[in-house]
């Protein structure tokens, strides 16, 4: 208790040194906390955004195989498919929130002589009561919709082709076996800039969609199955695959390779492939965004080098400093040591003064970083912004993994008591007549 | 009057000179009546003005393209055909930053080359060539017999000759345009004017024959093509031919090897 109590007056005795070193290991921690929150969030926001623009976090495609090999995205008859959520929604005591039955189709906008692209999903806004909260009009809205052409799209298409709401564009585009087509659509609203997005932001109604792509009134290309919340979406995907495996054809996961996306595996496997009826895709939004994925583990690699590099320049510091102390101290080591301190305590007195500046530098850093991500999230960059996808609603948000945290804590620990374990080790070595007589 | 109207009159005016010009004998309808005329046969005859068999067939197309406050743009393919087989090679050679690119068509499977990346992907008949009007589907041997039905014949006249007009509906999905009206000559089996209509009716494309042929082998194929899109007004390409050939091309043209050598 003595010990601790000397170790807190000695690093009380020099102020200035004392928050230097704290702050220099509070500034590290700080910036890898930083990261470390920006990363924990980021696949977060950027599954969450996808789910609301994909209407989903489980998706069921259907495919048909043409005579002549060619691939047509539809499903016809979604008894199966439904009796299949059902069941897994059941087992898993996994409720979805909306099911979407989308169709969509790629075309070109044309009004005036100006031409936009745009992929229009093909919504049924009866059943899909959540999108038009989702969607942030800037002029018109969802009354424009009742029309069976009414068209969403998102400010820069608009503006692009210079279009209001209440204009009549036509839109080139291709039937679900890729045969020519045109449609004409009113604009009924145009919602904000989505960023990097906005070509995928266009919305029409399902039943014009499908007379456009030449599908029949309840036929559709894609289920979207909403769940409450990201975290059981694996279980709910893997389940549903399962499940379906037992009813219907399924393209199989297993034909992945080490390493490979078995999204991209089921494509090749459909083209090498051929069966009569529909066979179903089965798969999940992290499955989509592996590759978002691996940007996550690139980033948190990053933030480790970050961790590791600035620990090495201050842990260079603490050992110099240490060895100035312990050259500062050198009589007063040697007194202690005369009347009767023993080697070890000496060690641990400097240990202690390492662990305390440590633990303040943590401490402190963790509450700064805590401070500048609420700052940080204070700012409302908007819902245009081009950063959108991997914000929450126009907001930047961290979000910390407590067994991250803890780690880079032991790891800044480890480092500044190694830094302080050599000088230490000089300092308890130390003969108190050789100490005692030294002049500075 | 704007200058694209004034475009369109002398055009149609330069149809009928042509016209004039390519029929020595005159239009003679020869007293054919709807009645009397087997339209399958028509098409099949249509078919095979453009069918080579087993000859090989290769020519060089000029794409000139036309888009309202855009300066026209070239493309170049060279079409190498094996009607045998049902096989196609289109190499882009103009412009720059296109050459290289092309398709292979064997049997049902088409991919597209692209040097860029070295690598070949799926297409199909259906894709445009480097945002000209003209498809993939336009360079292959004509399958009207086969792919379309005849819904409706009508007499007509186009310039000085006289014409049915065939009002044709695909039995199938994999053609480009579902409806299409052809104009063809009453006295000879040639197309003059093809209109292309989209699935619920509505007019996509118009494409010109332009009586100026080029003698390929015992065939005649037409030396311009006049693609006009009527979806996006003032766009549109002629197609011009040259260097054809129609004999026997070495197999290597039509093997991925080619393409990915070609550049």
């Amino acid at each position: 208790m003595e010990l601790i109590k000397l170790a807190l007056r000695n690093l009380s005795r020099q102020k200035r040194r004392t928050f230097l070193l704290g702050g220099a290991i509070a500034f590290g921690i700080m910036i890898v906390t930083i990261i470390n929150g920006f990363v924990g969030a980021f696949i977060v926001n950027i599954s969450e955004n996808f789910a609301n623009l994909a209407a989903g976090h489980v998706f069921v495609q259907g495919i048909e195989k043409s005579k002549s090999g060619k691939e047509y995205e539809i499903i016809h008859d979604d008894s199966a498919l439904m009796a299949a959520q059902k069941e897994v929604a059941d087992k898993l005591g996994i409720r979805p929130m909306y099911l979407s039955k989308r169709s969509t189709f790629a075309g070109t906008l044309i009004f005036a002589g100006k031409n936009a692209q745009l992929t229009i999903d093909g919504a049924d806004f009866a059943s899909e009561t959540y999108l038009p909260e989702r969607l942030a009009f800037r002029s018109g809205g969802m009354k424009g919709m009742s029309a069976k052409e009414g068209l969403i799209v998102s400010e820069p298409i608009a503006r692009r082709l210079g279009a209001e709401v209440g204009d009549r564009i036509l839109v080139q585009m291709k039937t679900y076996t890729g045969q020519q087509n045109v449609g004409e659509f009113a604009i009924a609203g145009i919602t904000a800039d989505p960023g990097i997005l906005g070509s995928m932001a266009g919305y029409a109604n399902k039943a014009y969609v499908n007379e456009l792509l030449n599908l029949g009134p309840d036929d559709y290309q894609s289920l979207g199955i909403y769940l409450p919340a990201l975290e059981g979406m694996d279980r709910y995907g893997n389940a549903l695959y399962e499940t379906l495996r037992a009813k219907v054809q399924v393209f199989t996961h297993d034909a992945a390779k080490k390493d490979e996306n078995f999204v991209t595996a089921m494509m090749s496997q459909a083209k090498k492939e051929t069966w009569s009826g529909t066979k179903y895709r089965v798969f999940t939004l992290n499955d989509m965004l592996s590759q978002v994925q691996q940007i996550v583990n690139v980033l948190n690699s990053a933030s480790l080098v970050i961790l590791l590099i600035l620990f090495v320049i201050i842990m260079v510091g603490i050992l110099n400093t240490f060895r100035i102390i312990m050259y500062e101290r050198i009589r007063e080591i040697g007194t202690m040591r005369s009347i009767g301190m023993q080697r070890g305590e000496v060690r641990s007195l400097f240990l202690y003064e390492a662990t305390f500046l440590a633990l303040g530098g943590v401490v402190v850093g963790i509450v700064l970083a805590l401070v500048a991500m609420g700052v940080a999230s204070l700012v409302n960059f908007g819902l245009n912004s081009p950063l959108f996808i991997i914000l929450k609603n126009g907001h930047m948000t961290f979000r910390l993994e407590p067994i991250r945290t803890i780690a880079d804590v032991v790891i800044v620990a480890a480092l500044t008591l190694s830094a302080a374990a050599i000088p230490a080790r000089n300092a308890a070595r130390m003969d108190p007549a050789v100490a005692l007589r030294t002049v500075k | 009057m704007n200058s694209a109207r004034i475009r369109r009159m002398l055009f149609s005016v330069f149809i009928g000179i042509l016209a004039a010009a390519a029929s020595a004998e005159g239009a003679s309808p020869g007293g054919a009546t709807a009645a009397n005329t087997d339209f399958k046969a028509m098409l099949k005859a249509v078919d095979e003005l453009s069918d080579f068999g087993k000859r090989d067939y290769s020519a060089v197309y000029d794409i000139v393209s036309e888009e309202p406050g855009e300066k026209p743009s070239t493309t170049q393919i060279k079409l190498f055909r094996r009607d045998e087989h049902d096989q196609i090679v289109i190499l882009i050679r103009k412009p720059e930053a296109k050459k290289g690119q092309g398709y292979l068509k064997i049997d049902e499977n088409v991919w597209f080359y692209d040097p860029e990346s070295g690598n070949y992907s799926h297409s199909t008949m259906k894709e445009n060539i480097n945002d000209s009007q003209a498809k993939n589907s336009d360079f292959k041997k004509y399958t009207l017999a086969s792919d379309f039905d005849v819904v409706k014949a009508e007499e007509g006249k186009l310039g000085v000759f006289e014409t049915w007009v065939l009002t044709l509906k695909a039995n199938n999905v994999e053609v480009s345009y579902q409806n299409i009206r052809m104009t063809v000559r009453r006295d000879k089996p040639i197309p003059l004017k093809e209109e292309d209509y989209s699935i619920n009716g509505k007019p996509m494309r118009t494409v010109y024959y332009l009586p100026t042929y080029v003698q390929a082998g015992d065939k005649l194929v037409p030396a311009k093509l006049k693609m006009v899109d009527e979806v996006n007004k003032g766009k549109q390409s002629v197609l011009t031919l040259s260097d054809v050939y129609v004999g026997k091309l070495d197999d290597k043209y039509f093997q991925k090897t080619f393409l990915e050598s070609a550049q």
